[in-house]
């Protein structure tokens, strides 16, 4: 049976197979998070380390989006991503109103909501935030991965549109 | 492409002020104004190292940097005449600003990233005001651009404000350790950190006169 982390994995190395595209974020390279086993086999040189720092770290994949690169921005859990809400709300998700158009910078954020299963891991590592972000932000897509049948579907969309993507895994089905 | 083009003179920058103060009382401009003046001199001189292929990442206060970068005078005024001076953005120039404190340095750093992983060869400047300078989003970016070598250089422009509060007043500091702080960033970093004080002309926002938008009545000064 092909499991929703197989399906992970296999959207993890499209992405990886494309020139411009990059992996950013904490645990990229160094395991730590539930993450990281989706992106293992996946070359360094196509992962960015960054310190815990998720504003800057969304800030600096908007910046290397604006330079013709693709991130694929990682939060292992959303309540980290909501540290970077200034990045994301007042930044990426207005830049084309601001720009009148001109700047259309593409990233791909992929988060989760922390799994509650074998262990439950208290209110600040397992908070879904996914009705928040789609009332805050009005431009970027924002897709929570329900159904395993459907991910590397999501995920390619998210690659070939021309909007950003806030895509939402749920560690809990991982083995589902 | 972008053509090489004369660099405006300082008198020319007063004047493209002066006349959106102009326009501003006229009512033509219905937004907040962010005006640039006082630091004509610096900015020539930085400005003499920028190429047109370099990106330049700035604030709120943006419309100096985008005139020396090349940005033609009459597009600039255009934009600003439609109400859109707090975020100038101009991709032909690539020119990003943001209207949140602090909100394009990190973007300036991925931007010097892709350069890096491109093996292009030009360069990113960002501009800060002191207070952006003196909080944790630049420090933090500043190490992390040292440590991996980024082409990027931050510029600090200090006017002891932020919005019209002293700024060592906020921090409660002295005026003079407040600046030494400051100054030190360019002292360790000299490769990656140019910095310099200057005295702002202008409020905040606006053009130091507040007008009635029905009549055109000065009702306020200052």
């Amino acid at each position: 049976m092909v499991s929703y982390k197989d399906e992970i994995i296999k959207a993890m190395k499209y992405l990886a197979e494309k020139p411009n595209s990059i992996f950013i974020g904490q645990s990229v390279r160094f395991k730590g998070t539930g993450l990281y086993w989706t992106i293992e086999e996946i070359d360094d040189s196509k992962k960015i380390e960054t310190p815990i720092f998720e504003d800057i770290q969304l800030g600096i994949s908007i910046g290397m989006a604006l330079n013709g690169l693709i991130p694929i921005s990682i939060f292992p859990r959303m309540d980290f991503l909501v540290l970077a809400l200034n990045q994301l709300v007042n930044h990426l998700d207005k830049f084309e109103e601001m720009s009148d158009g001109q700047f259309k910078p593409k990233v791909i954020i992929r988060t989760s909501i922390g799994s509650v299963k074998p262990l439950f891991p208290g209110p600040q590592h397992s908070q879904d935030h996914t009705e928040a972000l789609m009332k805050m932000c009005k431009n970027i897509n924002i897709v929570k991965l329900t159904d395993k049948n459907f991910i590397m579907e999501e995920y390619k969309k998210a690659f070939l549109n021309d909007k950003s993507t806030i895509l939402i895994e749920l560690p809990d089905l991982y083995d589902s | 492409m972008i053509l090489m083009i004369r660099m405006m003179n300082k008198q020319e920058l007063i004047d493209f002020e002066k006349e959106l103060v102009k326009r501003y009382l006229n009512r033509e401009i219905r937004s907040p104004v962010h005006l640039s003046g006082g630091n004509e001199d610096q900015l020539i001189k930085i400005f003499r190292n920028v190429k047109p292929g370099d990106w330049i990442f700035s604030t709120y206060r943006s419309h100096y940097h985008a005139l020396l970068k090349g940005v033609p005078r009459q597009w600039l005024l255009n934009w600003v005449l439609d109400n859109k001076s707090i975020h100038v953005m101009n991709k032909e120039h690539k020119i990003v600003t943001s209207s949140i404190v602090g909100g394009t340095i990190s973007q300036a750093v991925g931007t010097a990233i892709a350069i890096k992983q491109k093996n292009e060869n030009n360069h990113v400047w960002v501009f800060i005001g002191d207070m952006a300078a003196s909080i944790g989003v630049f420090q933090d970016c500043l190490k992390y651009s040292v440590n991996n070598k980024l082409p990027i250089k931050f510029v600090i422009e200090n006017n002891g404000l932020s919005t019209d509060t002293p700024s060592n007043e906020a921090w409660n500091m002295s005026e003079e350790d407040y600046n030494y702080q400051l100054k030190k960033f360019s002292e360790e970093f000299p490769e990656c950190v140019i910095y310099y004080e200057y005295k702002r002309i202008y409020p905040h926002y606006g053009v130091g006169k507040r007008i009635d938008f029905e009549t055109g009545r000065i009702i306020k000064t200052g």
